[in-house]
C-alpha cells in the first residue's frame, strides 16, 4: 500500500521531472530520451485536458452542497450549474453530431451551431460584463485610496499620474502637442519598471526551480497529501 | 480657505454612484461622438509593425489568441490590426488559441472582422486556423517538434497535410514571427520558452494591466515588439492607416468599434479619475495641514 500510495507517485513524479531536464541538455541524437520527452510532452496535453475535467467536478460538487444548504447565495450556484450543464449538453450533443447539435462552431454555410450561439451570445456578453465592472471599482476606489499619506505613497501616486496621463492623448495636448510626457512614461516603464520586474521574474523563477528540485528529489510531498513527516 | 476646503470635503465624500456615472458617460459619450485624439507612436508599437513589414509574401506569421471576452475591448482591434496588416502586406498566417475561456471564439470573431475587407485571401493557402489546444506550454513546445502532430486537424476538420499553407509549415522553423495576443501567463511563455529555446521572434498584444511585466521581456530582447493596451492598439491601427491608405475606409466605418474610438473613452476616463484624485489629495493636505484627520477615506 504504501509503494502505491508514496513510492510509486514519488518515482513517477521524480522521472517525470528529470527527463525533460535530461533532454534539453542532450543531444537531439539521442534518440530514446528524445523521444520519451517527447511522449511526455504529449501526455501532458492529455493530462491538461483532465484537468479542465476535474475543475468542473469541483466546480458540480461545490455547488451543489451549496444548493443543498441553502447557503447565502444558493441561487447563484443553482444557475452556474443550469449555464454549465446545458452548454455541455449543447456540447457534447454537438461534438458527436445528434439532431440539430451538429458540431460546435459554425455550420459550413456560416450560421452558428447551437454551441457558438450559447458562447459568443451569453458567455462573452457576460465575462464581457463582469470584466467591465472593473473600470467603475477602479475609478471610486483610486479616488478615495490614492492619497499622498507618505513619501512612498507620494513617488506612488506621481508615478501613477504620469503614467496614467501619459497614456492619453491628453497628456500631450496639455504640453502642446510635445510628446514629453508620452517618453517619460516609456522610460518609467523600460527602467525603473522593467528592472523591478526583472527582478519579481528572477526571483519567482528561481523559487519555481527550486520548489521543483523539492518536487523531484521528493522533499515536497505536499501534491500527493501527505505532509512532510509522514 | 475654510469654504474651498468645506467643498473639497463634500466632493471628496461624494456617493460612489456619481462616480460611476461620470465613468459610464466618460465611456458612452465618446463612443457614440467619437472625438479623433491624436496618439504619438511608440518604439515597442513601432518595432511589430516593422517587422511585419520586412517579411517577404511567403513568410509565415502565428497569431496566437490567448485571451477571451473579457478582455476583448483591449485585445480585439490588436488582433484585427495584426491580420490586416499580414492580409494587407500579403504574408501568410497561421492562427490558433491556447486561452481555454473564449480564445477560439476570439479567434473565430476577428477573422469574421477582417476577412470581408480582403476578398482574395483564401483559407488554405493565405491563412489556416489551427482552432484550441489546451496543454499551455506542453502544446506549445511540441509545435516546435511538430504541429501536425499537435492539430492533426485544422478548426473545420480538415487535415493540415491537405491544406497548401500548412503543408510546408511543420514547426516554428517554419515561420518567422509569433503574435500572442495575450491576457495571462501565456504571453510571457511564448517568450521565456518558445523564443528562448527556438529563436522565433516573438511580440505580445496584452492589457494595459500587464503591460509592465512584458516590459522585461522587450528590453531583454525576447520579444521584439508589444502593443500594450487600447493606446498601443489605437498606434498600431494609425501606424496601419498611414502605411496602408485602404484601410483607411475600414477604421473610418460607422459601427466598427476600433481602439482609435476606444481611446477616446479611455482619455476621458483617465480624465475624470486624475481629476478626483488631484481634488482628493488637494483636500486631503489641506486638512492636514488644519490639522483635521482630512477628508474620509
Amino acid at each position: 500500500m504504501r509503494f502505491l500510495k508514496l513510492q510509486l507517485p514519488l518515482l513517477l513524479t521524480a522521472l517525470a521531472g528529470l527527463i525533460p531536464i535530461v533532454a534539453f541538455f542532450a543531444s537531439p541524437n539521442a534518440v530514446q530520451v528524445q523521444w520519451t520527452k517527447d511522449r511526455l510532452e504529449k501526455y501532458m496535453i492529455i493530462i491538461a485536458s483532465f484537468a479542465l475535467m476535474l475543475g468542473v467536478i469541483n466546480v458540480v460538487q461545490s455547488n451543489v452542497k451549496k444548493i443543498e444548504r441553502r447557503q447565502k447565495g444558493w441561487h447563484y450556484g443553482a444557475f452556474l450549474l443550469a449555464g454549465l450543464i446545458s452548454m455541455a449538453v449543447v456540447g457534447i450533443l454537438g461534438a458527436i453530431n445528434v439532431g440539430p447539435f451538429q458540431g460546435i462552431g459554425f455550420r459550413p454555410d456560416g450560421s452558428r451551431t447551437p454551441f457558438q450561439w450559447g458562447a459568443e451570445f451569453v458567455f462573452n456578453p457576460l465575462q464581457a460584463t463582469m470584466f467591465s465592472l472593473l473600470a467603475f471599482f477602479m475609478a471610486s476606489a483610486a479616488f478615495r485610496a490614492f492619497r499622498a499619506r507618505n513619501v512612498e505613497a507620494t513617488i506612488l501616486l506621481i508615478a501613477a499620474g504620469v503614467v496614467m496621463l501619459g497614456r492619453i492623448p491628453l497628456g500631450e495636448s496639455i504640453l502642446g502637442g510635445r510628446p514629453y510626457l508620452s517618453h517619460f512614461t516609456d522610460w518609467l516603464m523600460n527602467w525603473p519598471n522593467a528592472a523591478a520586474q526583472r527582478g519579481i521574474i528572477i526571483g519567482a523563477a528561481l523559487g519555481a526551480a527550486s520548489l521543483s528540485l523539492r518536487v523531484i528529489v521528493g522533499i515536497e510531498r505536499s501534491f500527493l497529501g501527505i505532509e512532510k513527516t509522514d | 480657505m475654510d469654504r474651498i476646503l468645506y467643498w473639497l470635503n463634500v466632493l471628496v465624500r461624494i456617493d460612489r454612484r456619481w462616480i460611476f456615472l461620470l465613468i459610464a458617460a466618460g465611456t458612452v459619450v465618446p463612443i457614440i461622438f467619437p472625438i479623433g485624439f491624436k496618439v504619438s507612436i511608440t518604439p515597442a508599437v513601432q518595432a511589430l509593425y516593422d517587422k511585419i513589414e520586412t517579411l517577404a509574401p511567403d513568410d509565415v506569421v502565428l497569431v496566437s489568441f490567448d485571451y477571451g471576452p473579457s478582455t476583448a475591448p483591449e485585445c480585439d482591434p490588436m488582433a484585427d490590426a495584426v491580420l490586416r496588416h499580414c492580409f494587407a502586406h500579403g504574408v501568410k498566417v497561421v492562427v490558433l488559441a491556447l486561452f481555454p475561456i473564449g480564445g477560439i471564439t476570439m479567434a473565430d470573431q476577428s477573422l469574421a472582422r477582417v476577412l470581408p475587407d480582403y476578398p482574395n485571401v483564401k483559407y488554405g493557402v493565405d491563412y489556416v486556423h489551427l482552432g484550441y489546444k489546451s496543454g499551455g506550454q506542453a502544446t506549445m513546445k511540441q509545435m516546435g517538434e511538430d504541429i501536425h502532430n499537435v492539430f492533426p486537424v485544422d478548426r473545420y476538420g480538415k487535415p493540415l497535410g491537405d491544406l497548401p499553407l500548412t503543408q510546408r509549415v511543420h514547426a516554428y522553423r517554419d515561420m518567422k514571427l509569433v503574435v500572442s495576443l495575450a491576457t495571462g501567463i501565456i504571453g510571457e511563455w511564448w517568450a521565456n520558452l518558445i523564443n528562448a529555446q527556438f529563436g522565433i521572434p516573438v511580440a505580445c498584444g496584452c492589457t494595459a494591466v500587464s503591460a509592465p511585466k512584458y516590459y522585461a521581456f522587450l528590453q531583454s530582447g525576447q520579444m521584439i515588439g508589444m502593443l500594450g493596451g487600447l493606446k498601443g492598439a489605437s498606434e498600431y491601427e494609425r501606424l496601419l492607416t498611414s502605411g496602408y491608405p485602404e484601410t483607411t475606409r475600414i477604421y473610418g466605418r460607422a459601427g466598427l468599434y476600433t481602439a482609435i474610438k476606444g481611446m477616446d473613452a479611455q482619455t476621458i476616463d483617465h480624465s475624470i479619475i486624475l481629476l478626483f484624485i488631484v481634488l482628493g489629495n488637494v483636500a486631503f493636505l489641506l486638512g492636514r495641514r488644519r490639522g483635521s484627520a482630512g477628508p474620509a477615506s
